[in-house]
This record gives structure tokens, sequence and C-alpha cells, in this order.
């Protein structure tokens, strides 16, 4: 028996499909230049994908025939050679939609293996955010932005390129970069020669970085027993949500406003990639941003404010876009944040500090695109990162 | 009790189950929910928002029936829920069948005395696959029974969104979708257009008292159109707009702006059908009256993916498409039947 190798892509789901697919296909055809056999494929309990909601994609790949006919025979694998993460936010765990639970980005690496993830972010952040694990394994870092377009329009910032570069460097043994850089050019006929220029540059310029047993988050991820058909009611019938209640103000005490009851299976703590920070204060109370969320995620206080719960709300942004007042909602970058705490409670306790930390969120905010806004945005997002450098 | 055969066919406009008034705004909205959070669709899902604000307007005192679409599939994986009130899966052409069914069921359950006689709202929500393409026969059966008290709401999202976008029978001119995909040969590759559903669900049956579109970046008279649906007696119709970031391609932030722009751009008509009588609504009715002036549909089809492939003249064809449904129609935007037939001369 040969070597089996395997690597993973987690992903946005629709907003990063056409990236994972690109990088998980290149893998194996690079592969397959150096001899070997591989085959890639998305996470069936994956799709039908949503926007925004975590996927995966695997490149398995055998020395020869039997040994890939064996990888092939699980599942999906179940541990993996390097993760590669193309979302930074995902760092801070994998939340899929036909999975029950959070598990951990680095939950599949083997000891010794590598995560690469494309960040802005530093070393220590992007550790801080990850769980911790038993035994050590290698960051390595892409500085790009996450890369983010649709279902049909596809924004090819060469993300897919540097990636499979990375790949080149740090697991040598699975494909050689001259065979990536032959396989670019065949599979792209166009941008080929430029996307083996990028495979290149991040080849040369990849470095890991180890991280310790033991080292990283220590928050336990959130799971739960899935109950059995058997202790379902009559007819396969399920309870429904009970009806919310009014909530109660952390400082005077007063009972008012209404917070539904939410679906306690699924919590969309990373079905997020930005979330609403509200200035409390600008609110002119119209009530539009809770009308219009689409996971009733606003909580309505005693007083009628709305308390963005962090706990349903999936990142989308339309409270932003349909807010009168400026600057009142401002969707901010989730690795700017550490817990799910209510913002409505920390302005109630100590409303300067909160207008303080305010501050600091959303300055230090950085950008996020999500995916198509008009007709050529994408090549001059491109135009504005190279010239950034 | 006794009804005469003749009562029988007028029974709807003997007794009206309820009494629900309209909301006067969104501040006077109830604060409950009864689709609430934990579900599985899509960042800036519109159709999750139609859940949402069609049982907010219909109460807790609802049932509802989804057949297979995304609204089933994304809200309701095993062993989890994000209904308040009570759902059941129906399949996916069944949507009207079970409507019908249910109301049935709780009429005789009241008349055994089984249950408390109160008024039980029962409503039926489709996808434009399950309803338009697939359920059109059950839909339409449903529609000529009076006698039963039922909401059908079809929630469009112009395209079999649920498995990854294939093409639907409302999916718009040109448009990428899985089956449709643009090539470099040829361009255009879907070149039929949108069925007019809604308006051969009026036309097609008279004793429905109640048929209407709707968009929900017009919550309030989406809400509405919910009420006086419930309220009305006899099975009633709505067919709702729905923005779907995913396969329409486009940042989810832009769910509600698209709705409107839908609406202002004059593809999406807002507009009900009471007891005979068509009324024109909102935004639509200004177009009609001339005191709002029909945005370009290029403003609408820029912002999306899936008409990325488009050129200048396909933009113009399109326009030219959308201008034909309000300058010559019968009723702008509604009818699909050309006003020169009034002119004709009759023959010698």
């Amino acid at each position: 028996m040969g070597r089996l190798y395997a690597v993973e892509v987690v992903y946005r789901g629709i907003f990063q499909k056409t990236l994972a697919k690109n990088i998980t296909r290149a893998i194996v055809l690079a592969a397959h230049r150096d001899g070997k056999h591989g085959i890639s494929f998305g996470r069936y309990g994956d799709s039908p994908e949503r926007n925004g909601i975590p996927a995966k994609a695997f490149a398995i790949v055998g020395d020869d025939e039997v040994t890939l006919e064996e990888g092939m025979a699980k599942y999906e694998p179940k541990e993996v050679d390097v993760t590669i993460c193309v979302d930074d936010t995902l760092c801070k765990g994998v939340e899929s939609w036909a999975w029950y639970g959070l598990q951990p980005i680095n939950r599949l690496t083997k000891p010794g293996g590598t995560l690469i993830v494309t960040s802005l972010e530093t070393p220590e952040r992007l550790i801080e955010m990850s769980h911790r694990k038993d035994t050590p394994y290698k960051l390595a870092i892409i500085k790009a932005a996450a890369s983010f377009s649709g279902l049909w329009v596809y924004k090819d910032d060469h993300t897919d390129a540097r990636i499979l570069g990375a790949v080149a460097r740090v697991l040598p043994e699975l494909f050689s970069l001259g065979s990536l850089q032959e396989t670019l050019k065949e599979e792209n006929p166009k941008t080929g020669e430029l996307l083996a220029v990028s495979a290149q540059k991040q080849f040369d310029r990849t470095s890991t970085v180890g991280v310790a047993a033991g080292e990283g988050n220590t928050e336990v991820p959130y799971t739960f027993e899935m109950p059995k058909w058997t202790e379902m009611r009559e007819g396969i019938a399920i309870p429904g949500i009970p009806a919310g209640a009014a909530i109660k103000d952390p400082v005077t005490g007063e009972v008012g406003g209404f917070q539904p009851e939410r679906n306690p299976t699924f919590k969309k703590y990373l079905t997020r990639t930005m979330r609403p920070v509200v200035d409390f204060e600008k609110c002119i109370k119209c009530e539009l941003c809770w009308i219009a969320c689409p996971d009733s995620c606003f909580d309505v206080t005693p007083e009628k404010l709305y308390d963005a719960n962090m706990a349903a709300c999936c990142g989308c942004g339309v409270c932003e876009a349909i807010c009168p007042v400026e600057k009142c909602i401002t969707m901010v970058n989730e690795t700017a944040f550490t817990d799910n705490a209510s913002q409505w409670q920390a302005f109630r306790k100590d409303a300067p500090a909160y207008k303080s930390w305010l501050v600091t969120v959303i300055e230090n905010r950085p950008d996020r695109s999500h995916g198509f806004r008009y007709r050529g945005q994408y090549e001059e997002q491109i135009k504005q990162e190279v010239s950034h450098g | 009790m006794a009804v005469s055969d003749r009562e029988l066919a007028e029974l709807t406009h003997l007794k009206t189950p309820q009494k629900l008034d309209p909301f006067k705004g969104v501040k006077k909205l109830p604060l409950e929910e009864y689709f609430t959070s934990g579900h599985r669709t899509c960042q800036g899902c519109e159709s999750a928002l139609v859940m949402k604000l069609m049982v907010k307007a219909a109460g807790p005192r609802t049932i509802v029936l989804g057949s297979t679409g995304c609204m089933y599939v994304a809200n309701t994986t095993y062993y989890s829920t994000p209904w308040v009130v009570p759902w059941m899966h129906t399949q996916l052409g069944s949507s009207g069948s079970a409507a019908l069914g249910a109301s049935a069921a709780v009429r005789a359950l009241i008349r055994k005395k089984k249950i408390k006689d109160e008024p039980i709202n029962i409503i039926a929500f489709c996808g434009d696959g399950g309803g338009a393409d697939m359920g059109v026969s059950g839909i339409s059966a449903t529609l000529t029974h009076p006698e039963y008290n039922c909401l059908i709401l079809m929630y469009d999202n112009e395209s079999y969104a649920n498995t990854d976008i294939q093409l639907s029978g409302s999916t718009p001119y040109g448009a990428h979708t899985t089956f449709s995909p643009p090539g470099t040969k040829k361009r255009i590759m879907h070149h039929r257009w949108k069925k007019n559903f809604a308006a051969m669900m009026a036309a097609g049956h008279p004793t429905c008292r109640f048929v209407s579109t709707v968009c929900m970046s017009y919550p309030v008279l989406a809400m509405n159109a919910v009420r006086r649906a419930l309220s009305i007696g006899g099975p009633t119709f709505i067919h709702s707009l729905d923005p779907c970031p995913k396969g329409w391609d486009y940042d989810p932030m832009l769910s509600h702006e698209l709705g409107e722009i839908a609406v202002e751009t004059g593809i999406w008509p807002l507009w009900q059908v009471e007891d005979g009588k068509l009324a024109l609504i909102g935004k639509t009715r200004d177009i009609a009256d001339n005191r709002f002036k029909r945005r370009p549909v290029r403003d609408y089809l820029l912002k999306q993916g899936r008409f990325a492939h488009f050129t200048d003249d396909d933009i113009d064809y399109f326009q030219a498409k959308v201008d034909e449904t309000w300058k010559k129609w019968v009723v702008p935007g509604v009818i699909p039947i050309a006003k020169e037939v009034d002119n004709d001369a009759p023959p010698v």
C-alpha cells in the first residue's frame, strides 16, 4: 500500500463554492502529473449549499489506485494532511447546516499537519480564534482578504493559485510546484501563465508557524445529543418552538419588549462573517431592521430598541442596508469579536464604555465584500487589491 | 344545519370566517414571532422573511403546510424546526390538495366537536417550482372549492433554488441557471418569458374571492394581503416575489432593495383581485397613474450575477418586453391581452 493524502477546503457555501472546487480539482490534477491518483469532491451533507453557511470540499490522493480506493471507501476523510481555510472567520469553528453543533477548524488536521488560512490577521489572532488541539500542528497564512463571489460570476483574484502554491510548499510530497504550474496553464488557457506566477510567488513566500498542543481557544464547542426517532411523538411529530416572552432590563429591572424563543439546535454563531453593531443612541425606533430581518434576530427591548441576538444573526447585512440613519447599524468583520454577548445589555450597564467600544470596533474593521453588487465590481476590487500589493 | 343547493353554491358569501383588520403601519405590528430564528436558509433569504411575516400576519391560531422546496428543506431538517405554530410537510406539487384537505379536516373536527369552534387559519405554501410548475392542477382545483377556507401562498424565487438553481417556469428571460448556462457561442440559453401565474389564478377561478401579488420589501402591504386572504372566506391565493441571493447571485444585503427595484421597474406589479375587482397597489398604482416614473430595467439587471452575460441588446429587449406589459396589456402589467382588441372593427 502506498501513502494516502487528504486535503480539505473549508469554505463559505455558495460564496466560495467555485474557489473550493478550483483548489481541490487542481490538487488532484497536479498530483496526477506526478504519477499519483486522486479524486476531488464536495461533502454530500453540505449540499444544497446556502450562502455563507460553512461547507467542505476534499481532495484525496493515493500513490496508487488501490490506496485511492481505500481512501474513497470512507464517506469523508477522518484526518487530513492539510486543512485549507479560505475565510479566516471560519477559524472560530465550523457549523455546517446538515450537521449539528460546532466543530473546530483544525478537527481533521493530522498531528504535524498544516492549517492554511487566507487572512489579514496576525498568526497570534488566528491561533487565539482556533480551538485548542491535543497535538501540535502548523499554521500558514496567505495574506489576503477572503475571496467572496457568487454562484455564477467568479472573482478571479488568484486566491486559488496562491493557495495551491502554498500547498506545494508545505506538502511537497503531494505535488511539485512545476506540476502545479503546468496544470494551471493547461486548465486556464487564457490566464494560466499569470496564475502560475502567482503560485510561484506564494510558494516562495510561504512560511509556517508552529502551534503547540493545547494552544488556542479554550472554549468547548457547543454540542448536543440528537434525539432518536424512537423518541419522537406519534406521527414522527416533534415539539414546536415555544412562544417567546418579554425581556428584563439589566439595570432598572423593567420588563417589556419581546424576545422570541429560538431553535436550540441551530445557532448561527458561525454562519456569520460580519455582525451588526448598533449605536443605540442613534436609533430612531423606526423598526425597519426588526421587520426586515429574515432571521428574526432582533430582540425588542423594554424601551423599544432593537438588539441583534448573536445566536440568531447570520450576518446578511439587510439591517445595515435598510436603516435610514447613518452609522446606526454598521456591519463589522466577525474577526473583531471574541464573544456573542448582547450589545444592548452592555449599553444599558455602561453607555459611555459601550460607546467607546463601538467606535474602536467600527474604526478597526477590516473591509469585507460579500459577492456581486454591480457589474464590473470584481475587476475594480482586483485592481485595488493589486495596487495595495 | 340543512343547506340548500343554491345556498351551498353561494356559501362563502353567506359566512366570512373571521375579521382581521389591516395593520396600520410598521409600528402597529405585533411583536410575537411564530416563525422564529434557527432556520438554515441563506444569508439575506427573502423567502424566510415571507414565512416570518405571513404567519405574523395570520397569528397564533394557524396551521402551516409546506410543500418541498427551500422553505421545507432549509427550515426543518432532522429533529429541528423554527416554527412556533403547527407545521407539516407535504409533497412537492400538493400544496393545493394539502390546503383543501386540512381545511376540510378542521371543519370535520369542529363539526364532531373534537376541537373548539373557532377560526383556524390554514396556510399552505409552495415555491414557484412546487406551485407554478408542478402544483398548478392542485392549486387550481382548490380555488374552485368556495366552501373551504384556506390560503395558498407561493414564494417565487424564480428557480428551483433548493436543489441549486434549476430553471423553472417562473425564471425570467435569459437568466443564468444550472439549466441555462450562457456559453461562448450562445449567450442566451433561456428564451421563455416568466409565467404570469397570479393572473392565471385570478382569471381562471371566478369564485375565488382574493388573489394578490406581494413583495416583502413592502411588508405591511404584504401582511395585509395575508390578513385579507384569511378573512374573506373560501380559498385564496397570494404570489410573492422573493429576491434570492444564491440563485440571482447578489450580495445578500441587497435583498430588500432588489424587491423594491423589481416593483419600481414595473417588472413585478403589485395588485389584488377582490371579489372580481382588480386594484393596482402601492408603487405599481403610482406608476399606472403617472405619479411615479418606471425605473429602467437596467437598474435591476446589472445588480444580479444571473444577468451578468447580458449585452446592451439583451437589456433593451428585456426593457421592450416590460414596456409592452405596461403599454399594450389591457391592465398594465397584469392581464397579458393586448388593448388593440378593443379597437378592432367588428366583422361586417
